[in-house]
């Protein structure tokens, strides 16, 4: 199938700064995708290039396989949903909606239909003739989608939308927003800086870094098996062990991590002895006990921290001199490790293996 | 005792205060009073009161005349000075334009330049030019007084504009000329009324420009200055309270809709 959105080596900089540099990027339509990455990375010059609001420097932009590098914002069939919403503050919440159809020469019947089954899919129905000012935050954002959505866009473009929100909003925007993707089955590509609100919600997630893609996959794939040290600190939590590579076994590679030795799925790589390599280890995939587990990899630490988080109980543990871990405890387990000493394990096929692309070997 | 002393730089600021209000109240209220004496010269005691001058005054053609020409003339310069004004102030903010301090500067150079100075070179601009004094003479002077307020007003709420409103209608389909009309002007809009009160009252206001560059129909304040050669009578105290009024009621309301607008 033909991918509704194609950047095409595309570069942008602003003077000597390169904030975009050679993006390839296809979109399949339907899919919610998330550009994510840390602040200045370039994941909203991506997006308004898109929406025809800068120009590239270099290469093409396909939107439905037709090059509109240079087509004017008004006459692209995308819509962004802004980060501060934008709306019109002197039309009421009817009147935003029904702006880009007025443009697209709708008449008044269809306008008006259309306006009112999009706010009845947020439940905006008495607020038609509010205005923007006299919303909440979270129905302005509505608002703000509806707006986006009414002239039916090949994709809807969304600039972190939900950053101006409380945490507690946040999380049921996030649901809301990906039910409505759903129901619409428009293409969504959002934008954030926030790897769980990413996670939660898309279907395909581009981590960006430094105006390049980094990794590119579904939120599992991304989590489970990163393809870097940036992608694997950058989401979630992560114990990252520098080793070494001392020998391989079938698919399991035997590594030195500060004189302890452990074992590691290969993940794709094939490993030589003495080679670098970071061993991605997640907190909640070891397993903490009283006891020396029988299997798998096993250590023995003293605990140095405990943190209580409600649902779970974050100990770390130092394992060798200087060499910390993190672990997750489930609340119905922290009874049982009231003393220093206790054994972390994990089993070698919960983690994945990085190249270390800094080492000479 | 200790009170007394502590309160005194608060005392002196209210009695300065008070004074001030005095000094600013008293010529009008004066002025007012005149107005309704029941005699043709200005002095006190004022004697029997009457509304007979007020009468007089509505009826003296030559009045009316020449109100209904400060508002013409003050309608067709508050017109050009918001158009332009307007349109200045969007080149000062628009991106990409070199410049823009200078244009700045230019455009408010008119409300610095004393008034007397305006009018003459002015004067000299015209008659190098071939154009007669006279309605548009005085149209053009008032225009050209007026552009700075504007532009400056524009500006400030230019400058609070969400950046990407236009951006927003340029995503929706509007081309730029649509997005002016319908979300920069609409959200430009108190302000504007704001700025063109401003231009009508400094147009009707205005006696040197148009001195220098009107023709032989007098606009009001030139009225009021020749009846006044004549001698003062309680006449000219009736017009001038007429006026007074009139263009304070206008003038609140003019601030009145600028403060609304800032709390916005
Ligand atoms: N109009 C601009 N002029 C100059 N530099 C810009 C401009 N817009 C963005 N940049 C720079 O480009 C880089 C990427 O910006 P941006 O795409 O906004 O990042 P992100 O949205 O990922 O935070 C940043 O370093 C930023 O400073
Ligand atoms: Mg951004």
């Amino acid at each position: 199938m033909q991918p509704v959105v194609q950047f095409d080596n595309v570069t942008k900089s602003y003077g000597k700064h390169v904030a975009v540099e050679n993006l390839n990027l296809s979109i399949e339509a339907g899919k919610f995708v998330t550009l994510l990455g840390p602040s200045g990375c370039g994941k909203s010059t991506s997006l308004r290039m898109l929406g025809g609001f800068e120009t590239p420097n270099s290469g093409h932009i396909l939107l439905g396989g037709k090059d509109v590098t240079r087509v004017p914002p008004n006459k692209r069939n995308v819509n962004i949903v802004f980060q501060d919403y934008a709306l019109f503050p002197h039309m009421s919440v009817a009147k935003n909606i029904a702006f880009g159809l007025e443009l697209k020469g709708l008449d008044n019947q269809h306008i008006h239909r259309r306006v009112n089954e999009l706010l009845e899919l947020v439940q905006l129905q008495d607020y038609a003739k509010r205005l923007p000012a006299e919303l909440s935050g979270g129905q302005r954002q509505r608002v703000a989608l509806m707006r986006a959505l009414a002239p039916d866009p090949e994709v809807l473009l969304l600039d972190e939308p939900l950053s101006a929100l409380d945490a507690k909003l946040r999380q049921q925007m996030q649901i809301e927003l990906k039910s409505i993707q759903e129901k619409t089955g428009k293409t969504f590509m959002f934008v954030t800086h926030d790897q769980e609100e990413a996670l939660t919600m898309s279907d395909t997630i581009v981590v960006m870094n430094k105006g390049k893609i980094e990794q590119m996959g579904d939120p599992n794939t991304l989590y489970g098996r990163p393809g870097s040290v940036f992608v694997a600190n950058f989401i979630g939590e992560t114990n990252l062990l520098r080793s070494t590579v001392v020998g391989t076994e079938g698919d399991t590679t035997a590594l030195n991590w500060n004189g302890i030795t452990i074992k590691a799925a290969q993940g794709g790589l094939a490993p030589k002895t003495g080679d670098h390599l970071y061993v991605v280890l997640r907190p909640e995939a070891i397993h903490c006990s009283a006891e020396e587990p029988t299997s798998g990899n096993r250590i023995k630490g003293k605990v140095r921290q405990r943190v209580f988080k409600g649902n779970h109980t974050s100990l770390s543990v130092e394992v060798a001199d200087g060499a910390m871990l993190n672990a997750l405890v489930h609340p119905a387990d922290v009874a049982q490790l009231n003393g220093e000493e206790i054994w972390v394990g994990w089993k070698p096929e919960t983690t994945t293996v990085i190249p270390d692309r800094h080492a000479h070997n | 005792m200790r009170n007394m002393i502590s309160d005194a730089p608060r005392t002196t600021l209210t009695a300065f205060y008070w004074a001030f209000l005095l000094y600013l109240l008293l010529p009008l209220t004066l002025m007012m009073a005149m107005s309704f004496k029941d005699a043709n010269f200005v002095a006190f005691p004022i004697g029997d009161w009457t509304l007979d001058w007020y009468a007089k005054v509505m009826a003296d053609k030559q009045f009316l005349e020449a109100c209904l020409y400060s508002v013409m003339i003050a309608a067709a310069s508050t017109l050009a000075a918001t158009t332009l004004g307007t349109w200045i102030a969007m080149l000062i903010v628009a991106e990409g334009i070199k410049g823009q301090v200078i244009i700045f500067a230019l455009a408010c150079l008119p409300a610095v330049v004393p008034g007397m100075i305006s009018a003459i070179s002015l004067r000299i601009f015209i008659s190098t030019i071939d154009m007669p004094t006279g309605t548009a003479a005085i149209i053009l002077g008032h225009t050209v007084h007026a552009v700075p307020f504007v532009v400056v007003m524009a500006l400030t709420r230019l400058r609070s504009m969400p950046g990407n409103l236009v951006d927003a209608a340029r995503d929706l389909g509007a081309d730029s000329v649509v997005a002016f009309f319908r979300i920069t002007l609409p959200y430009l809009g108190p302000a504007l009324v704001g700025g063109m009160i401003f231009c009508v009252l400094l147009s009707i206001d205005d006696f040197v420009r148009t001195f220098f560059l009107g023709g032989y129909r007098p606009t009001l304040p030139m009225l009021i200055f020749a009846k006044v050669q004549g001698g003062m009578s309680p006449e000219i105290n009736a017009m001038a309270t007429l006026v007074l009024v009139v263009t304070a009621a206008v003038g609140l309301y003019a601030e009145y809709l600028t403060r609304r607008a800032r709390t916005r």
